[in-house]
């Protein structure tokens, strides 16, 4: 593409997803991501990505057809194949994508599936009291962030959504707002808070059944002056006396929390509704993975982990990649989107079975590669959709050319798949 | 050029004035055509009934809530796996693949548009789309095989718009209604509790009379938002004017509310949804009692005003609504899972699976205040057939609310079994006789919802209508006949064939784009500016 500036590009750095990026281009290479933070900055990077596609060991690049045509037999012929669906995918090609494991009979999981999945099991159970970002950004007078401070992993959250800016009922921006910190252990809340709360890690349940328990006005009586009940009372009085609270916190999983957290945040948001109005907003990582969810959810009716083994989907949100792949049952794999996303775990049994790569810097993946077709990362190189942490659907708008289109590669490969089932 | 003769079946086309002949339909190209030679190929309907596709003016299907709803069900798609239909090649060599799915209330994208054809449905209406989301709802569309679709656009709460009224500035309104329906490619606008998803999310949680204010303004109360709205819809001369979720749903007393509404806009084309759940008398807290009566007099004297039933059905159900506040009050009635979304500045979305129980008293008024707005309907194209898919019931019950409109005794025995304690007084207790005979089927299934929505090309079987068709076995078992289409033909492609979906076209999209003054641009956009979370330039589908 010619030397020049997108503006309005949507980043997906995180889930953030901001829209207010002008990316400039010089000579096939990304030379600035004005208004990125730093994290976006790096995921722009320069967009430089290889081109190239391998099939077996030969030295040499394989053209595109042959490529798909082996990838195609290597999937038709596995017994249990795993499709899985890494970061930076655009909604397109996560539906394309989906259209090949249900033909395949598959095991369909994403990345959610190892680093979001409890707080979905939670909402799935009971409901979630949520809104999206800018009815909290026009309306939140308190926002409370719940062990999390955006600063580092969802670095514009407070700049764009909340609490800094001014909103349509808060033309006082920040200083309408009242932002209240609750540190857990070593994971504290936004230095700049009005107010600060102290939970030990081992008492996070407790205090949000606490603080639910004082909304619902079943305290105990009296509590003594720095306990546990006195600090969770005097918060749900603070919660219970804002006009439209907002609990942030942090979807994907930190290790060694405790997974009953989604829970408790869920039942607090909920109780919260009772006597004023509340909204839970869980922060993602980025390169569209919200956007994933949506996508298995619409075409399968569930979010993650989806089993086409019998012809039809079925939930396995405790047999889905992370379990399948380490008790050895899977026999071929298509990795689709970045390898490098792929988490730790799962590279070491993908490593042993016979995988095929479909994605940006898929050639260089970490995970060895049976047949690797280069592509390009949705909202640098490819177009499209990607949905925001809060399921807002965003249009991509990219800066550069993709090797080859993500989308149009797993077409090519469910109509190679289709014609072979078909000769068969 | 492709050609079909659908010979010898015994026709219901009564935009036509056709009731019941015997004669043959022709098709070629996607169009029904006057003749074709004699050797075209043929299908042979002698002795079945011949309609034209069902059209389905209000379902949610495809919006962002929608989907949020299917997150919410596993386990009801757990109980019901779609396998992928068996699909005939096409004759382009063009690959469709078939896709599996899941079902229950709220079916997966795919499965929802099998499941539709498989009906006899050829066109269906997604009723409540937040504008910005609309991208999602047209990606989802593409994803929902066979039937036409298109979706209203949520205006009701709208901040931009609500300001303007603030400000006394309805000039702008219709401009930026008609920015609006073009940015997010709609079909019309729709209203639900107008002002009061507002009053919501600001912890006011009932509307009580019409001219409540809203955000503390005086001049903007419901009243205004449904007069500004439907006198800028009707302006602009949209297919659909306006299709209006009134205030106080679901509650005692609110045919008061509905009957004020219906009257606010008398004189102008609009159209009132779901209305058995506004067409309830009695008292909040005290008493319930059918209001239909009331509504069926209003509209016998009022040509100008339509309305889609929304009937409930016993069984499972998920309703899914803009209306955060009831259904904030529903989970507290029933303790079940709940899900509320406010969406910036425009609307908000609540979620309740339900169950409705012909032993509840409350759902057995339900019931029967829906099949007493269609039996005491002065006219069938004003009063036409929903559930409000699946708020009241899933689309798969639509046979079987045919049956029940079609066969007294039918009716009259499922009657008796239904819990009492609200029907004293009702017309339906006291004995209703009438029976929808198939042509009058046909219209509240079909040519009255084309009619009331503007679609001069459905609805119909005349020459130059989309040959969209359905070929029933002629059962006396109407919910066997209707859940059981023979043939159904959409876009004049056979999609059911000897009753087993084959093929699985794509479906057109309606929308409406009408003009406006640009000059809106630069105002919304400094809106956007200022309080939006996405960019002007990125809003637009
Ligand atoms: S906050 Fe997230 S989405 Fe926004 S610029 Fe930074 S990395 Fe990108
Ligand atoms: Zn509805």
């Amino acid at each position: 593409m010619a030397d020049g500036t997108i503006e309005h590009t949507t980043c997906l750095g995180c889930g953030c997803a901001c829209d207010d990026i002008a990316v400039v281009t010089r000579g096939g290479q990304i030379v600035e991501a004005r208004n990125a933070c730093p994290l976006g900055v790096d995921w722009f990077g320069k967009g430089t990505i290889p081109a190239r596609i391998r099939s077996g060991d030969g030295p040499r690049d394989a053209d595109l057809a042959s490529a798909i045509a082996a990838a195609a037999a290597r999937l038709r012929s596995a017994s249990r194949p795993l499709v899985y669906l890494a970061a930076d995918l655009s909604c397109e090609s996560q539906r394309a994508a989906i259209a090949v494991a249900d033909m395949l009979h598959a095991l369909l999981d994403t990345l959610t599936g190892t680093t979001a999945s409890a707080g979905i099991l939670a909402a799935q159970r009971r409901g979630r009291a949520s809104a999206s970002l800018g009815e909290i950004r026009n309306r939140a007078d308190i926002v409370l962030f719940w062990g999390t401070d955006p600063a580092t992993r969802y670095p514009r959250y407070t700049s764009r959504y909340a609490p800094e800016p001014a909103g349509l009922y808060l033309p006082k921006g920040r200083a309408g707002r009242t932002v209240i910190a609750v540190d857990i252990g070593t994971d504290r809340g936004p230095a700049d808070a009005d107010v600060r709360v102290t939970v030990a890690p081992a008492d996070e349940i407790t205090a949000l059944a606490l603080i639910r328990a004082a909304l619902l006005g079943r305290a105990l009586p009296s509590p003594g002056a720095d306990t546990l009940d006195a600090r969770t009372s005097a918060l749900a009085d603070r919660l219970r006396a804002g006009h439209y609270v907002a609990i942030v916190a942090d979807a994907e999983a930190s290790e060694g929390r405790d997974v009953r957290r989604s829970d408790g945040l869920l039942s607090l948001a909920e109780a919260l509704n009772g006597p004023t109005r509340c909204a839970l907003s869980t922060l993602r990582a980025g390169g569209n993975r919200s956007g994933a969810d949506a996508m298995l959810t619409a075409q399968t009716g569930y979010p993650m982990a989806v089993d086409f083994a019998r012809g039809v989907p079925r939930y396995r949100p405790n047999a889905g990649a992370a379990q399948l792949l380490a008790g050895g049952a899977i026999d071929v794999a298509l990795l689709v989107g970045s390898a490098h996303s792929v988490p730790p775990a799962l590279r070491g049994p993908l490593g042993k079975i016979p995988c095929v790569a479909i994605g940006p810097r898929a050639s260089e993946s970490p995970i060895p590669t049976a047949v690797a077709i280069d592509t390009g990362v949705a909202g640098i190189h490819e177009g499209g959709t990607a949905f925001r942490l809060d399921d807002i659907p965003l249009p991509l708008r990219p800066a550069l050319a993709p090797p080859n289109d993500t989308v149009l590669v797993l077409r090519a490969l469910a109509a190679a798949i289709a014609a072979e089932a078909r000769a068969a | 050029m492709t050609t079909l003769r659908i010979a010898g079946g015994t026709v219901y086309d009564p935009a036509n004035g056709v009731d019941g002949a015997v004669r043959d339909i022709c098709i070629q190209d996607g169009t029904i055509v006057a003749t074709l030679p004699k050797n075209a190929p043929k299908l042979d309907a002698t002795g079945m009934v011949v309609m034209p596709g069902g059209i389905d003016i209000h379902a949610h299907v495809a919006a962002s809530s929608v989907n949020t709803a299917r997150r919410l069900v596993p386990e009801q798609h757990d109980a019901d796996p779609a396998r992928a239909p068996d699909l005939a090649l096409d004759e382009d060599g063009e690959l469709v693949i078939p896709r599996s799915g899941s079902g229950g209330t709220v079916p997966s994208v795919f499965t929802t548009g099998y499941r539709y054809a498989g009906l006899g449905y050829t066109t269906v209406f997604d009723a409540a789309v937040a504008p910005i989301t609309a991208r999602d709802t047209h990606a989802q569309l593409d994803d929902t095989p066979i039937v036409d679709a298109g979706c209203f656009i949520l205006l009701g709460n709208d901040a931009y718009l609500l300001r303007q009224l603030a400000a006394g500035a309805t000039d702008r309104i219709q401009d930026y209604v008609a920015w609006m329906l073009g940015a997010t490619r709609g079909y019309a606008v729709k209203i639900v509790n107008p002002g009061g998803v507002e009053l919501w999310k600001e912890n006011v949680r009932e509307v009580k009379t019409l001219d409540d204010p809203v955000g503390g303004e005086a001049k903007v109360t419901p009243r205004a938002i449904l007069e500004a709205l439907t006198t800028a819809a009707n302006a602009l001369k949209l297919p659909h004017p306006v299709h209006i979720h009134c205030n106080n749903l679901g509650i005692p007393g609110n045919v008061a509310t509905t009957l004020d509404s219906m009257r606010t806009v008398a004189g102008q084309r609009a159209h009132f949804t779901h209305v058995q759940f506004h067409s309830y008398a009695g008292e909040r807290g005290k008493s319930w009692a059918s209001g239909a009566k009331q509504i069926a007099e209003y509209l016998a004297q009022h040509p100008e005003t339509t309305c889609d039933v929304g009937q409930v059905m016993f069984g499972p159900a998920c309703t899914i609504t803009a209306d955060g506040a009831l259904e904030y009050l529903l989970h507290t009635s029933n303790g079940g899972k709940w899900v509320n979304v406010d969406i910036e500045l425009e609307t908000g979305c609540g979620i309740v699976p339900f169950n409705y129980k012909d032993k509840s008293a409350v759902n057995a008024l339900q019931w029967v205040v829906g099949l007493e707005l269609f039996l005491l309907s002065p006219d069938p194209w004003r009063v036409v057939l929903s559930t409000d898919h699946p708020n009241g019931a899933t689309f798969q019950s639509y046979p079987e609310l045919i049956h029940l409109l079609m066969d007294r005794a039918y009716r009259d025995e499922k009657l008796k079994a239904i819990n009492q304690k609200f029907l004293v007084g009702s017309a339906l207790a006291d004995g209703i006789a009438r029976e929808y005979t198939l042509g009058e089927i046909a219209i509240i299934t079909r040519a009255g919802p084309a009619r009331i929505l503007g679609l001069t090309q459905k609805g119909h079987l005349g020459v130059g209508a989309d040959a969209d068709i359905t070929v029933y076995t002629t059962d006396a078992d109407r919910t066997k006949m209707f859940a059981t289409p023979r043939y159904v033909v959409k876009g004049g492609t056979l999609v059911v064939e000897e009753g087993q979906l084959r093929r699985a076209p794509t479906g057109q999209r309606h929308g409406v784009r009408p003009g406006y003054d640009t000059l809106i641009e630069r105002d919304v956009k400094d809106f956007f500016d200022r309080y939006l979370t996405v960019a002007f330039e990125n809003y637009a589908v």
